[in-house]
């Protein structure tokens, strides 16, 4: 047990702050009954999320999390919900106490399931470090080893983007 | 020649680019089918030419090989039919038709791709591929009685299916975390240097998660009937018959990384079997919607052909594909009936097809062989491939296991011919004659024909699907 001021003492408590937000962020984007909170609360979560890359030496992915899902897909919800408007004064339905206590039961069976399994498993130490996480490190795996996933992926996005437009093309009409 | 192999794929994703600019021109239905029916049959004459090449591309993440090009063959096979069955999509709104062909095909390619792969992550991107054009298949109904069914179809379905996604990644980390590398090839020894580390047995039973919802496999199974009932006709016969193909492969590419030895996954995997079969013959019993009843019976067809994926050996797996490919043929005339006795694209009763053999008697012959086959009656495939299923299963001795499918084939088989009695044994309520178009008619005479031939020889086809399982070891 190191001390709380040596480096792997403070890269400790690093990582329980950083566990703490995702998990807390969690909690609140699942339990708000109200829109924006619980998308405040996903921010949070993907914030920690981020967190967690940087502290697992993975500085680009973490910056991309920030980008992409805490920068772009947030306020993305954030823009439809302001858009939308779906009626501030509806409250969705709380759950039952069967329920609750049923979900609480099987998420608690869930977690303590991986969580036996995460600690009794040897897990293998990586012989060789994939890579130092870098962006030239990822753009050389995103052209050599991966190429064929970079190139689907473009196809996937263009089959996203058309599909939305058709869908939303002809709901238009209908309302 | 490497651009042989990769040659039906890229003839599909250029017809897709070509669909692309029908839609972006506003291009009718009319232009989008000429143009997607074109592509189809040349797809199945692509994938032909290429049945017997082998080869890798893009570092080893891309296998050609008989495995992939036997799946490839089917996988267009069904595409084609699904394309040509309808001459008009009836309910689909005329503006988004082109779109509609152009997801049709990009679904078709994932499936297409996905038997390929070797490789986790490009697995996953063409398992998505497909996903996404299918949950975008749904939704693309007419709204006719403003009950938005396909809108809430499709909800069920992207939800379930995202968190089977999610499952299936959960698991693949797993695998990548306790091998280190996520090329299939490289998994297998390592995995089995581990042993049996119960980490190993999870997260391949994770990642199986993600196929059986495909599949449609109980506990996996919440969106099938919702989701043939909610989407258009020539939809649901695609999701019904083609994705499941590309499920089993997929399936036995992964339960070969398990040890016949290993009884905990023979019995988890036994157990889903067994609870599908039960789950969706006695619930088939009482459906009135016809599409819905194919949904529930596909439902117990998954547990079917999981008796072959349970022996984990060889041989099992052969008739797994085997048999899936008698589902793909059988289901696909069933739809084709389906999809050309409803006129106005609307969903079918099982009253609604009262008296058939007098309004259209050579769907009524159509309908009677796919629904005796899927009951398991010889001579057809549904009996052949349901034989030689418990046939293999027995002989590994797994003697519960047959005993509680044979009981289920004799549920089963009520609900069919209650069907085919419908269709016979009733008068008609309406004295009109069905016009069915002769691609529809030719399109029965090849179903039935394939029906009954790969149910009275099935050697061949069962000695092919042996060398291919062979080839991806």
């Amino acid at each position: 047990m190191s001390s709380l001021v040596s480096v792997e003492g403070l890269a400790g408590v690093v990582f329980l702050v950083v566990v703490a937000v995702t998990l807390i962020g969690g909690v609140i984007a699942t339990s708000s009954t109200r829109l924006p909170r619980a998308v405040s609360g996903l921010a949070l979560c993907l914030i920690g999320i981020a967190g967690l890359y940087y502290f697992l030496n993975s500085p680009f992915l973490a910056a991309m999390e920030m980008l992409i899902y805490v920068g772009a897909v947030c306020v993305t919800i954030v823009f439809a919900i302001m858009l939308a408007d779906p009626g501030a004064d509806k409250k969705p339905g709380g759950m039952t106490a069967v329920g609750t206590a049923g979900s609480l039961g099987v998420g608690a069976l869930f977690a303590w399931g991986l969580a036996a399994l995460g600690t009794t498993t040897m897990w293998p130490a990586a012989a060789v470090k994939v890579n130092d996480g870098s962006v030239k490190a990822v753009g050389h795996a995103l052209l050599t080893t991966y190429s064929f996933v970079f190139e689907l992926i473009s196809v996937v996005l263009l089959l996203a983007i058309i599909g939305a437009l058709a869908l939303a093309r002809s709901g238009r009409d209908k309302a | 020649m490497k651009f042989m192999l990769f040659a039906p794929e890229l003839w599909v994703l250029f017809g897709s680019l070509v669909l692309f600019f029908v839609a972006l021109a506003d291009g009718n239905g009319r232009t989008a089918r000429f143009w997607a029916a074109l592509i189809v049959v040349g797809n199945i004459a692509l994938t032909s030419a290429t049945f017997f090449l082998h080869g890798d591309l893009f570092q080893g993440v891309y296998r050609i090989d008989l495995f992939s090009q036997l799946f490839k063959v089917l996988v267009a096979f069904g595409l084609g039919v699904v394309v040509l069955m309808n001459r008009d999509l009836r309910d689909v709104p005329e503006r988004i038709k082109p779109e509609y062909y152009l997801f049709l095909l990009l679904s078709g390619l994932g499936l297409m791709m996905v038997v390929s792969c070797v490789e986790l992550l490009s697995l996953f991107v063409a398992l998505e591929l497909s996903s996404f054009a299918l949950y975008l298949l749904v939704p693309m109904r007419d709204d006719r009685n403003a009950l938005r069914i396909q809108m809430e179809a499709a909800s069920k379905y992207i939800l379930y299916g995202v968190m089977a996604t999610g499952v299936m990644l959960f698991g693949m980390s797993y695998l990548f975390g306790l091998t280190g590398t996520t090329v299939l090839a490289e998994l297998l020894p390592k995995l089995h240097n581990i042993g049996s580390q119960p980490a190993a047995l999870v997260a391949i039973m994770m990642v199986l998660a993600g196929f059986f919802f495909k599949l449609g496999l109980f506990p996996f199974h919440f969106w099938l009937p919702d989701v043939y009932q909610g989407a258009a006709n020539e939809t649901s016969a695609f999701i019904a018959s083609v994705p499941k193909l590309a499920a089993i492969a997929l399936l036995i590419r992964i339960a070969s990384f398990l040890v016949p030895e290993d009884q905990s996954a023979g019995l988890l995997l036994g157990g889903l079997a067994v609870a599908s079969m039960f789950y969706g013959n006695l619930l088939a019993l009482v459906q009135k919607d016809l599409k819905r009843l194919l949904g529930f019976s596909g439902i117990a067809h998954a547990g079917y052909v999981m008796l072959g994926i349970v022996v984990l050996k060889d041989s099992g797996f052969a008739t797994a594909i085997y048999y899936i490919a008698g589902y793909l043929i059988m289901n696909l005339a069933c739809f084709l009936v389906i999809c050309n006795v409803s006129t106005d694209g609307g969903n079918l009763q099982i009253d609604d097809l009262s008296g058939l053999y007098r309004r259209a008697p050579l769907l009524a012959i159509v309908l009677g062989v796919g629904m005796f086959s899927l009951a398991g009656i010889p001579p057809f495939v549904g009996f052949m491939g349901k034989f030689m299923l418990l046939a293999g299963a027995l002989k590994q001795g797994y003697l519960v296991l047959v005993i509680l499918a044979a009981i289920n084939t004799a549920i089963s088989i009520f609900y069919y011919l209650s069907v085919v009695r419908v269709a016979y044994c009733t008068d008609p309520e309406r004295d009109d004659v069905l016009p069915v178009s002769f691609m529809v008619k030719a399109l029965g005479v090849v179903l039935v024909a394939v029906i009954i031939v790969m149910g009275v020889a099935p050697a061949s086809l069962v000695e092919l699907a042996q060398q291919a399982v062979a080839t991806i070891r």
